[in-house]
């Protein structure tokens, strides 16, 4: 067994067998291809959940095909007996453990992704402070796309030991937040109901999901956190630009500055 | 009118009275015709694009619509008057039903459900009555709606609630811009502390939506008109078109010729096949009284040979009109035009919320520009969504755009009425 049986596995290896396997894998790569292409652009024309659900899919899918192919090419290529699956899948093994350590890692930690779901195209993920939208999971990587249109390339091996901060989490309820700094020496009350008006009057307010505003005394004033839930998640920064815009506008209506400037890390 | 020709049952302005809003429910319908309904939504979503320019309202059989004076004969509005008067005694019965009754009850309505044509005719109605001795007036919004709490309080302090008041539309007293709240919110604040005398407040269900989450904590036990099922929505239909006329209406189906009015079988006690028209129609109209009728009407079809031989065959047998009706799979309802941004979806929901507003106000609410608004305003006015008011400078949304609207809003994240 110097050559871990591989030998005998392959024996029977015909370039008939080779060509069979090929076109499978061939046809199965186009399937995934085509879903990879077809699936985002209908997600893109459809909103809310429908869009997240055909998102979700294409890795699903890839997975099934993926799966299915090896089903199908394994017994073209060899006779899956004991010996054989043992000389192939101790080969295999051999090498990843070698060579491709952390491709494999990646890989496995891409399966553990699709059963454990820490984030899923269309979430909006901060990973390593890196913050976009999941347009795709692939087999090793996962892309998100940044606010400022980047793609950011995340190994899957990220999963095992950094922190992912996930805004949405599989829904389209996302919750934003539109800060305003103003000067001390205003009736507190009053802002927090002016700026709790500002979140129910813009019109890409969720508002059956709670609107909260909240209040912290700073050395330099106070600090005010409108929390609110946009229309759909990839509103987020046009809803908080629309917030703060709303809040700046009724709040200089009222008389109340903003501080000119904010002292970070004072306490 | 004898008595074969009156219906069994009289028939209801109001079927199924008013309900409180937890026990409203969506008239069931075949998961056949469910499952067609969102793939077809889903398709017109992504064909988006695809169409080159979309279309106004058509029908897609050959048979000839009805002329609109034998439409208004078969399938007219209804007397508003006797919904009013409706109400009023469903509000009576409901009072003193309850060991305690609210001085103002609060009725929440789907669009197109009459409430509001009902309530502005209180006044008129409740001085015919013989039990009511009180005398309603109809309380007006000022011209201008932006305000503060201070001059709300003004405003309020003015009018006077020492006599029953009737509210036909909440939404015509708000705009969903900070300044727009106060009048709304100081009267929500009188009801709740037993300040505001005797009164009726209609109040469109979409209205309701964000003033409930407006202020969660309001308790005011609302009122809703119970959906119209397929049984509810026979009788109302036959009693439609009972109303200008003493017959009643034979409607049958035009590809299989089973009926869909009248109700009952045939005075000789033949068992008539009926169709299941009336139950797809009321779940497609979310058994919402205007949006069913409007269905209803562009349903309706004539034979080219029915208006000749229409009069002479009644008059020789003693029967009623007859008309024909399209399966609903051959009417096609407006199509909502495909849009990039959020803008449509803007201008529709503030015109549900605030059943209907004019350009100034679209624009105030939605923070849109005005031209964007003019334009958006001609697209939908084109595909037969919108509509502009004839006695007023406000644009609707139209009875049978409704249901796409409200898909479409939905489907685009949008706060949706429960209805």
């Amino acid at each position: 067994m110097g050559d871990l049986g591989l030998k005998e596995a392959f024996a029977s290896i015909t370039s008939g067998a080779i060509l069979n396997a090929l076109l499978v894998v061939v046809v199965a790569s186009a399937i995934i291809v085509a879903i990879q292409k077809v699936f985002p652009k209908l997600a893109g024309k459809v909103g809310g959940k429908p869009r997240l659900y055909l998102l979700a899919l294409v890795p699903l899918l890839r997975l099934l095909i993926i799966v299915v192919t090896i089903v199908i090419v394994v017994p073209i290529l060899i006779e899956p007996t004991f010996e054989n699956m043992v000389a192939i899948f101790g080969a295999l093994g051999l090498a990843i453990g070698f060579a491709l350590k952390d491709y494999a890692n990646s890989l496995i930690a891409g399966i553990v992704t699709l059963y454990e779901m820490p984030y899923r195209p269309g979430d909006w993920i901060e990973v390593d402070g890196q913050y976009g939208e999941v347009r795709s999971i692939g087999a090793r990587t996962a892309e998100i796309l940044t606010p400022d249109d980047s793609i950011v390339i995340i190994p899957h091996s990220r999963l095992w030991n950094a922190l992912i901060s996930n805004g949405n989490d599989g829904t389209d309820n996302l919750m934003c937040v539109a800060e305003f700094h103003l000067k001390p020496g205003h009736d507190v009350s009053a802002v927090l109901s002016l700026l709790r008006d500002v979140a129910f009057t813009c019109p890409m307010t969720r508002t059956w999901m709670p609107v909260s505003v909240v209040a912290a005394n700073e050395p330099w004033g106070m600090r005010y956190r409108v929390k609110a839930y946009p229309l759909e998640p990839r509103d987020q920064f046009r809803f908080v630009t629309d917030l703060t815009a709303r809040g700046a506008r009724v709040l200089a209506a009222e008389g109340i500055g903003f501080t000119p400037y904010v002292v970070q890390g004072v306490s | 009118m004898t008595e074969s020709q009156k219906p069994a049952i009289e028939p209801s302005i109001l079927p199924g009275g008013l309900i409180a809003p937890d026990q409203w429910k969506l008239p069931e319908t075949s998961v056949r015709r469910s499952m067609k309904g969102g793939v077809r939504h889903l398709l017109d979503q992504l064909r988006a694009g695809i169409s080159v320019e979309e279309e106004p309202f058509r029908s897609l059989d050959d048979l000839p619509l009805l002329s609109p004076s034998r439409r208004q004969r078969l399938a007219p509005e209804p007397d508003y008057s006797t919904l009013s008067e409706s109400i009023l005694t469903d509000l009576d019965a409901s009072k003193s039903e309850s060991s305690d009754p609210r001085s103002v009850a609060f009725l929440v309505a789907p669009p197109f459900s009459g409430f509001r044509e009902a309530l502005v005719r209180v006044p008129i109605v409740s001085g015919t009555r013989d039990n009511d001795d009180c005398e309603w007036r109809v309380l007006a919004p000022p011209d201008s709606l932006l305000m503060d709490d201070a001059r709300a309080r003004q405003w309020w302090d003015k009018q006077d609630l020492s006599q029953p008041w009737v509210i036909p539309e909440l939404a015509d007293f708000w705009l969903r811009h900070t300044s727009g709240l106060a009048l709304v919110r100081e009267l929500l604040r009188r009801i709740s502390a037993g300040e505001a005398g005797q009164g009726i407040v209609g109040c469109s269900s979409w209205c309701w939506q964000f003033w409930q989450s407006y202020c969660p904590d309001m308790y005011l036990s609302p009122r809703c008109p119970a959906p119209l099922d397929a049984t509810s929505l026979g009788r109302w239909l036959e009693g439609l078109a009972c109303q200008s006329g003493d017959m009643v209406l034979t409607a049958r189906m035009t590809h299989d010729g089973q009926y869909v009015l009248p109700l009952d079988d045939g005075k000789d006690g033949q068992k008539q096949k009926h169709s299941a028209f009336l139950r797809d129609l009321a779940a497609t109209s979310r058994g919402i009284h205007g949006v069913a009728l409007a269905i209803w009407q562009r349903s309706l079809r004539a034979r080219p040979e029915d208006d000749a031989d229409q009069k002479e065959e009644a008059s020789r047998e003693g029967n009623g009109p007859h008309c024909w009706v399209a399966p609903l799979e051959q009417l096609s309802f407006p199509i909502m035009p495909q849009s990039q941004g959020r803008s449509l979806g803007f201008v529709l929901h503030a015109l549900l919320l605030h059943d209907g507003l004019d350009e100034n106000s679209l624009t105030l609410v939605t923070g849109l520009w005005e031209h964007e608004v003019v334009h958006i305003l001609a697209r939908l006015s084109r595909a037969d969504i919108v509509v502009r008011s004839e006695s007023a400078p406000t644009w609707h949304v139209t009875a049978l755009g409704y249901l796409t609207v409200r898909r479409h809003l939905q489907s685009w994240g949008f706060p949706v009425d429960g209805f």
